[in-house]
């Protein structure tokens, strides 16, 4: 009997199996983008990391070459009052320090730089020289650090919201951004290898009656994004898995997966396409929502309450440090999430999911932000625009704990948009042509397209948590409470409905505290 | 303490009187260490991973017919710790972001000494203190540094012994009081500690009569 179980349920796979047929690892890339990632430069790149090793050690050390060496020490920058005679110059500084040394003055300064001893203090020195009548002013000469602005092309033209975080000072503190981090995008899965699907696609009916022929056996082209998983190929993923189908494929049907998986950590600083937040973070797709063409190519399960459970368990049992749920449903409550929620969190996974888009829409309660509203570890994520505005869309209530970019099309047209890199909807959504132009999908052409909703502000959440988690903040809780202690409050003073605690800033929660300061 | 004690006993016990009378001004140099324990610990505590840290400097005492002293000095604390995220539950996190504080303390105190004994001189003193205050860290623009100066009071009390003619050595306990440097943002402000003082085990040693 066993046996016969067993073969029963071995056909079953078969059958599923054959009916969206796969080949993977093979077929073309993807179409329209060129990639050129021989040679990094930034962030996470070796050559960079040992640019800035060197460099930081000729500042610690001073010159190692006599030919090349620069100054130790600090300096300070002082203007004289015009026409002092370099001798009553001289004489000042000999006032104020008997081991600093006035430079050769430079080109393009209307100043003296003064060399200070080791271990003098130069703000005294400096505000020393400012109490001096024949000085204008005088200032101790900071070292000035990169402001990383990804040379990825969209992002200075298209991607307003990275910046909207204080992202680019973040990534300074952080440059490694997350990449000892294991972050599960639990969403419709994620474009992240090539394959050819051969499913027989049956004729349906959509919501208005109209009847779409079948197709019936039909090669499918499926590209990986580039921009996610790049030249280190699946070694960037752990542990896909795909809920919808029973298997460790978790292939995106629908783009909305590999678009929010972008935002939380699309390969950055590589001279193509956008950035992502967390750009060095390991990447978990699981999916564990169904499209169109998930349910026209026969897949078993859908995005119920059980199959995100399982997801969410699965994430957190397979070493998942931030999860993202950029999904949510309304009605009754969900208590199979909300026991995997607790689950992950007790197991130290930080989890941010969406506050919903349902605010012209009734603004019911979102089942899931509401669940992690009452979990220390869980953040629900609404939506601003790009004018920091509340996003016309993102759902309001007491579950609202923290804002960040959602995008938004009103007022701005697409460049309100969250872009990134995901399958060009003209070559996906064919099942939203008349039925006479009715086609196959193909699931190679990837564009960089704007998305707007708390679908997709989540993610740039859990990229801030996995750089936190990765600069020493390990707890859930702790996590949630640092983003909610440094948002930008925006709306009515403190916690509110619309926007929670606030707009999340990148920088100032990486930072932390010192004594006073 | 036990050992101090010890000590004390021994040499106020053992000490032939001095035959010489004291001078009616002396002025007498002095280097110290102190060992401070701040009274904002929850601050230093998530930051430096400890309460206490090392002061050194050095100063001048003039004393005046033996039992009255002014005394001026300066030491320095300067210690390197991490940024920290601190809860609401009191766990910290350390940050890997360095932070460096320096205090620079300049005191003045007037006080009083015993003659119980010749060779062992107990004292009180109290007075007031400028405390400059730095505090920088990586990442940090200008504005996110912090030089300040703050003024606070200081009491004292303690013991010397005249090791020698021209050499004593000095061992007291200090306390000091800071306000207006903590408190005002950062940690400290979180845990609501606002006093940068706290109390002091200094040594000195003194070159005078």
């Amino acid at each position: 009997m066993f046996v016969a179980a067993g073969l029963v349920l071995t056909l079953r796979a078969q059958t599923l199996k054959q009916q969206r047929l796969e080949i993977v690892n093979v077929g073309l890339p993807a179409v329209d983008l060129g990639l050129r990632l021989d040679e990094i430069r930034g962030p996470g790149a070796a050559n960079t990391a040992q640019r800035e090793a060197i460099l930081a050690s000729l500042r610690e050390s001073g010159a190692a070459l006599a030919s090349t060496a620069r100054p130790t020490g600090q300096r300070v920058i002082v203007k004289f009052i015009d026409g002092l005679p370099s001798a009553a110059r001289l004489s000042a500084v000999a006032d104020i320090s008997r081991s600093a040394v006035m430079r050769a003055a430079a080109d393009h300064a209307d100043f003296e730089l003064v060399q200070l001893g080791a271990g003098e203090d130069a703000e005294a020195v400096a505000q020393a020289f400012s109490e001096r009548s024949d000085v204008d002013y005088a200032q101790v000469a900071y070292t000035f650090h990169k402001l990383l602005v990804p040379n990825d092309p969209l992002y200075a033209t298209n991607q307003w919201n990275l910046p909207m975080l204080n992202l680019e000072r973040a990534w300074d503190i952080q440059p490694q951004a997350g990449s000892t981090i294991t972050v599960a995008v639990l969403d419709s899965g994620m474009a992240y290898q090539n394959a050819i699907f051969t499913p027989t696609l049956p004729p349906f009916r959509d919501e208005n009656g109209r009847v779409y022929p079948g197709l019936g056996r039909v090669t499918i082209p499926y590209a990986a994004a580039p921009q996610l998983v790049g030249a280190a190929g699946a070694g960037r993923l752990v542990s896909p898995h795909d809920f919808i189908w029973d298997d460790n494929e978790p292939f995106d049907f629908d783009g909305h997966g590999t678009h929010v998986s972008g935002t939380l950590g699309q390969l950055t600083n590589d001279n193509v396409g956008t950035a992502g937040v967390a750009f060095g973070v390991k990447l978990m797709p699981v999916k564990v929502i169904d499209s169109v063409w998930d349910f026209l190519f026969g897949a078993p399960n859908e995005g119920t309450d059980d199959t995100v459970a399982r997801g969410i368990r699965y994430a957190a049992d397979n070493n998942a440090k931030i999860i993202n749920m950029s999904i949510g449903r309304t009605g009754p409550p969900a208590p199979s999430v909300e026991s995997a929620i607790r689950y992950a969190v007790s197991k130290g996974v930080f989890i941010a999911i969406a506050a919903g888009n349902e605010f012209e829409d009734g603004n019911p309660t979102e089942v899931l932000a509401e669940i992690a509203s009452r979990v220390n570890g869980a953040v629900s994520v609404a939506a601003v625009d790009r004018a920091k505005a509340h996003a016309f869309y993102s759902s309001t209530g007491s579950w609202v704990e923290l804002s960040a970019p959602g995008g938004s099309g009103r007022g701005f047209g697409t460049s309100g948009g969250v872009f990134q890199q995901t399958f060009d909807p003209m070559f996906t959504d064919t099942f939203l042509l008349p039925p006479s132009l009715y086609r196959a999908p193909r699931f190679d052409i990837l564009n960089y397209v704007p998305y707007q909703g708390t679908s997709m502000a989540s993610p740039h959440v859990a990229g801030v948590a996995a750089m936190l988690m990765q600069q020493g903040i390990t707890d859930p809780a702790a996590i949630e409470e640092a983003l909610e202690k440094t948002a930008v409050d925006l709306g009515s003073p403190g916690r509110d409905d619309t926007f929670g605690f606030g707009l999340v800033d990148a920088r100032a929660a990486l930072r932390g505290l010192g004594l006073a300061k | 303490m036990k050992h101090t004690f010890l000590l004390l006993s021994f040499l106020v016990v053992a000490a032939p009187v001095a035959a010489q009378d004291p001078p009616s001004l002396s002025i007498r140099p002095f280097v110290m260490g102190a060992e401070q324990n701040f009274t904002a610990s929850d601050t230093f505590q998530a930051v430096f991973e400890t309460t206490r840290g090392p002061f050194f400097g050095g100063g001048v005492q003039v004393v005046f017919v033996d039992q009255f002293v002014v005394e001026l000095g300066a030491s320095r604390f300067r210690q390197t710790g991490e940024r920290v995220f601190r809860t609401s539950t009191g766990s910290v996190f350390r940050l890997g972001i360095p932070v460096t504080a320096t205090i620079t303390p300049f005191e003045v105190t007037g006080g009083y000494r015993f003659r119980f004994w010749e060779r062992v001189r107990p004292y009180v003193a109290a007075g007031v203190g400028s405390f400059a205050y730095k505090e920088t860290s990586d990442f940090a623009d200008a504005t996110e540094n912090l030089v300040t100066r703050e003024t606070g009071f200081v009491l004292n009390g303690g013991a010397e012994v005249r090791l020698h003619r021209w050499i004593g050595a000095a061992a007291d306990v200090q306390y000091s009081r800071v306000n207006g440097i903590l408190g005002e943002a950062g940690l400290s402000k979180q845990v609501g500690e606002d006093d940068l003082g706290g109390v002091a085990v200094r040594f000195k040693l003194i070159v005078g009569r």
